[in-house]
């Protein structure tokens, strides 16, 4: 595989993890929502496929299906088990209409170029380059966890976040050590889980993924 | 000694398996409370031995146990020891009195245990990855905690502490992953990788602008995870609604992690970085907490959840040591975390007898407190005269210590603030105390059940222990000066 | 300016105006058979124009001049864009003026002047067309120049010709993240502009959401002819410009007979094919809540937006 055909490849993966996020924040099915976040599990997978190639790393090879699995299959699994469950409303409610998300999503991602240009600086492989678009992608899921009122779609907005964190780590220094790649990857899995067995009690206790009904402690 | 250490985490781990297998019973609880002793034990030897002969290594350095780490795990020991015994009553009585299935009861003791097994690899593991995940570990674990009592109000404390949370906890890997690529494109030797104890000597040479943004991360997110405000919405919930003696774990233990995980990275950034960057940035944090518990606190109408805000202030307290940074006040810092860990554990479980003796924690309902059960009513004054700063209380000479360490170095104003907010709380605890204890009981006494003597001493001798602990060192630091010495020396050089 | 970039201009034109109703008619003829229908013949628009042309001419005589000038100043524009835009060649006489700033505010003088021949009429149809027309210009038109800006980067120059030329030269740039960011971002806009589902739909003249139709109900005989044209068109120059700026082979980069004649084949294929394609997915697609468009606009906006930063963060141009 050629230089250029790498970075190319590369920048595509890293350009649809990215792109799955605004789609997530324009879409408004719940459902649409988990299906975009297993593409970018998937995504995720392919980076970590394509650096373990280029760098000849079979670690970073059996990393990335890990990640296939888990942040492609398992995990969205898990949330749209939690949806069909709970028979969660269908529709994304939010605090700030789309437009309004989308721009702020994007201003995040000039943000986290700004904020990242001394890091940036330190190494000029084209994956380093790529890196604050990680950044970006796990700010988008915190923009998405705060405006989003339900109890699936911060779900949802957690695991984005995580895959950004999990981009940046395979674009800034090919993964860390597999060990704690494991341990990172068990408790995302049992974040999850918990996060999942919560919504169903809420749905239960509440009637309703409503999370502005969760009003009862407070000073 | 180093295989000791290193095998601490398979004690609970083993317990755990045993409550799994034998179910909630005299024999487990007893065992869950045996575990933190053993804690307890091999920190204390750990101690002992690390004054002595320097740091413990074991697993080919993957396990090390300087100074530092053997301070923290002293507090683990005291505040799982407190707890631990506390609960054998606790969660028997819930059992008993039929507040709790047999089968929650079960998940409680393994829940816990995997608790202490994951904080004693936070302070052991020499890999600031797998500190991460112990850490992740700890908040999974005791969200499950806080989620015990299954009603609509623990739901929500533990929807909210696990979403927080997690956003702490993942903001502190963005920049755990991010001073590892730091590391990495330093010109640093691989080797060092996320290793902290071979990160430091190396410090000096990581690149400063780009060690920015990282530190600011891994201090903002583990800052959130101890409570620090502005981002401490979720503690109050968490703690409040929390079984008691998870409560004191929480607070005591939990929180110190993370101010621990703070610690461990200031060490590694102050020498490139310098410390005005992360001396602003904890001091932001310091004030805002203290500021924040102090207007909470005045108006505060339930009694844990008074608890869970100074808690926020002693984090505050900790963290603007941390921010100082001279050996002094790194001292005083960990003084102060043994302090405030130890009457943590004592006060929310004392909490824990007010609530089962009348059924509730709002101050309102607790009035006369000390006429209508004199031992719980004694206890909880003692806790808040501690907590308020008074000696001979540990907290008393640490905060001194602070203020001292304070002034040296120039921060008048930012101590000026401080103590303004700690008068405003210091008149907070005085006014609930007088309130509670001594006010017109609006209720007749009440009749305390009558227990087994050794149920009571199960109660009582875990509180009234930590309590004199807590005044020993306060009166005289003799036991552990050498020890703090040598943890603030890791931290300031 | 010598004869032969006259005579290539003057053919773009010429050809542009040919085909964009049959392009229309073939359009409607895919939609027609996949909806089971056996529809018009392909010549109807054609037709329909020339119908039209012959009908008397009707004015509310409550319009002033600027319904009038309207249709003329509309058709004026397309021609402009048809003569700019490099779609059979990089060569024509206008190349120089080619530039990404140019186009887009020729679209939007047509588009403003319809809008204020919609408004002229009075009537409650024209004002709302109009309104609505201008809700969807004022985000399409800065996404469009936002994405041409992006590919421009790479090219070094706002000039479409030396971007179409660049993408020729580096045939790796059309795969970068940024060109297919851009590319996405064109797609949803081209749509938007040419009044297709799911923003608009072009073959209703009867709904309380239409844009183009509310705006152009009191339009009559040559006038509408006219109109009806220029939308033909300036949906036809758009795909043009969508296919080459991203697929450009074919297109002539001299003035020379034969490079003329394959690049007529080329851009015609191309045209057609994107028509198809976008006839095809139309009939799968549900027109959007008219609150939503401009939902979609944004999205498009933010794509191109993105497609930006990446071209000036991620790589060098190649």
């Amino acid at each position: 595989m050629s230089d250029t055909t790498f970075t190319q490849l590369l920048d595509l993966a890293v350009g649809t993890v990215v792109v799955a996020s605004f789609a997530a924040l324009w879409l408004r099915r719940l459902v649409g929502v988990i299906n975009i976040l297993a593409v970018q599990g998937v995504a995720l997978a392919a980076v970590a496929l394509l650096l373990g190639v280029h760098e000849s790393e079979p670690e970073l090879v059996a990393v990335a299906l890990m990640v296939l699995v888990l942040r492609g299959l398992v995990l969205p699994g898990l949330i749209m088990r939690a949806v069909h469950t709970t028979g969660a409303r269908a529709e994304v409610e939010s605090l700030i209409n789309v437009p309004s998300s989308l721009l702020a999503a994007s201003v995040l991602t000039l943000f986290a170029y700004a904020v990242s240009r001394d890091l940036v600086a330190l190494a000029d492989t084209p994956h380093a380059q790529a890196m604050p678009l990680g950044i970006a992608v796990a700010l988008i899921g915190i923009l998405m966890l705060v405006t989003r009122r339900k109890a699936i779609m911060q779900i949802s907005a957690i695991l984005m976040l995580d895959n950004g964190i999990a981009l940046v780590m395979f674009l800034g220094t090919s993964g860390v050590p597999v060990a704690v790649e494991l341990g990172i990857a068990s408790d995302v899995l049992l974040a999850v889980l918990v996060l999942q067995v919560l919504t169903f009690r809420i749905h239960l206790e509440f009637g309703g993924g409503d999370l502005d009904q969760l009003t009862e402690l407070r000073d | 000694m180093g295989g000791l250490v290193a095998s601490l985490p398979l004690v609970p781990i083993v317990v755990a398996v045993a409550i799994a297998i034998l179910g909630w019973r005299s024999l487990t609880a007893w065992a869950s409370a045996g575990s933190a002793f053993v804690i307890l034990a091999v920190a204390v030897a750990a101690s002992v031995w690390v004054v002595d002969q320097g740091p413990i290594v074991a697993l080919g350095g993957e396990v090390r146990l300087d100074a530092l780490g053997a301070v923290v795990l002293l507090l683990i020991g005291t505040v799982a020891s407190i707890t631990t015994t506390y609960a054998t009553t606790y969660i028997t009585r819930e059992v008993t009195d039929g507040s709790a299935t047999a089968r929650r009861a079960t998940w409680y003791g393994i829940l816990v245990q995997v608790t202490l097994a994951a904080l004693v690899v936070v302070v052991i593991a020499d890999n600031l990855g797998v500190m991460w995940v112990a850490i992740e570990a700890t908040t999974i674990a005791t969200v499950l905690l806080v989620g015990h009592q299954r009603d609509s109000a623990s739901l929500e404390a533990s929807w909210k502490y696990l979403v927080l949370g997690s956003v702490g906890i993942a903001t502190a890997l963005l920049g755990t992953v991010l001073v590892y690529y730091v590391v990495r494109h330093s010109g640093v030797d691989v080797d060092a990788g996320l290793s902290w104890s071979q990160l430091v000597p190396v410090a000096g040479r990581l690149d400063a602008s780009a060690l920015r943004l990282p530190i600011g991360l891994v201090i903002v997110g583990y800052g959130t995870k101890a409570g620090l405000a502005p981002l401490h919405s979720w503690l109050p919930d968490a703690y409040s609604q929390a079984p008691a003696p998870v409560g004191g774990l929480l607070a005591g233990a939990v929180s110190a992690m993370s101010m621990y995980a703070i610690m461990r990275f200031t060490a590694i950034a102050r020498p490139a970085l310098g410390d005005t960057f992360i001396r602003n940035l904890l001091i932001i944090g310091a004030i805002a907490s203290l500021v924040t518990a102090a207007s909470f606190m005045l108006t505060q109408r339930d009694l844990k959840r008074l608890l869970a805000y100074s808690s926020v202030e002693h984090m505050g307290l900790i963290a603007l040591g941390v921010a100082i940074g001279s050996p002094l006040a790194v001292s005083a810092a960990l003084l102060h975390m043994i302090g405030n860990g130890t009457v943590k554990a004592v006060a929310f479980s004392t909490a824990g007898e007010v609530e089962r003796h009348l059924g509730t924690t709002t101050l309102a309902h607790t009035r006369g407190l000390l006429d209508r059960d004199r031992f719980t009513g004694t206890t909880f004054a003692l806790c808040l005269v501690a907590l308020a700063g008074l000696p001979p209380f540990s907290l008393f000479a640490s905060e001194v210590a602070l203020v001292r360490a304070g002034l040296n170095d120039g921060l008048d104003w930012v101590i000026a603030i401080a103590l303004a907010a700690m008068m405003v709380i210091f008149t907070a605890l005085a006014v609930q105390a007088i309130n509670v204890l001594t006010g017109p009981a609006t209720n007749a006494p009440i009749d305390v059940p009558i227990e087994s003597r050794a149920a009571t001493v199960a109660t009582r001798v875990p509180l009234v222990a930590g309590l004199v602990m807590v005044a020993v060192l306060g009166v005289t630091i003799w036991p552990i000066s050498r020890l703090l010495e040598d943890a603030a020396a890791v931290l300031a050089p | 300016m010598n004869a032969s970039r006259v005579a290539v201009t003057v053919v773009q034109v010429a050809f542009m105006i040919a085909i964009s109703p049959f392009v229309v008619g073939v359009m409607r003829k895919v939609r027609a058979r996949l909806e089971g229908r056996v529809g018009a013949p392909i010549s109807q628009p054609w037709r329909d124009l020339r119908k039209l042309s012959r009908k008397q001419r009707m004015v509310s005589e409550h319009t002033s001049w600027v319904f009038s000038i309207s249709p003329i100043v509309l058709v004026a524009s397309t021609v402009t864009i048809a003569a700019v835009v490099p779609t059979l060649s990089t060569v024509a006489a206008l190349a120089q003026v080619g530039d990404l700033f140019t186009v887009a505010y020729l679209l939007l003088l047509g588009t403003v002047f319809l809008a204020l021949a919609g408004l002229d009429t009075a009537t409650a149809f024209g004002g709302m067309g109009a309104s609505r027309a201008m809700t969807v210009a004022a985000i399409s038109e800065p996404t469009i120049l936002v994405s041409i800006f992006a590919l421009s980067v790479t090219a070094g120059s706002s000039n479409l010709g030396a971007i179409v030329t660049t993408t020729l030269d580096h045939p790796s740039s059309a795969l970068s993240p940024e060109s297919l960011l851009a590319f996405a971002a064109l797609v949803v806009v081209v749509v938007a502009e040419a009044g297709r589902i799911p923003v608009d739909n072009p073959a209703s003249h009867l709904e309380l959401t239409m844009i183009h139709e509310a705006m152009v109900l009191d339009v009559s005989g040559p006038d509408l002819a006219l109109v009806e044209l220029s939308a033909h068109m300036r949906m036809v120059v758009l795909f043009g410009l969508l296919a080459n700026l991203f697929i450009p082979w074919g297109v002539a980069t001299s003035a020379a007979p034969g490079a003329l004649a394959i690049a007529l084949v080329a851009v015609l294929v191309k045209i057609l094919g994107l028509g198809v394609v976008i006839a095809v997915v139309e009939v799968f697609l549900a027109k959007l809540r008219i609150f939503r468009v401009p939902e979609l606009l944004a999205a498009s906006f933010v794509l191109a937006f993105l497609a930006v930063t990446a071209s000036f963060f991620l790589g060098e141009p190649a």
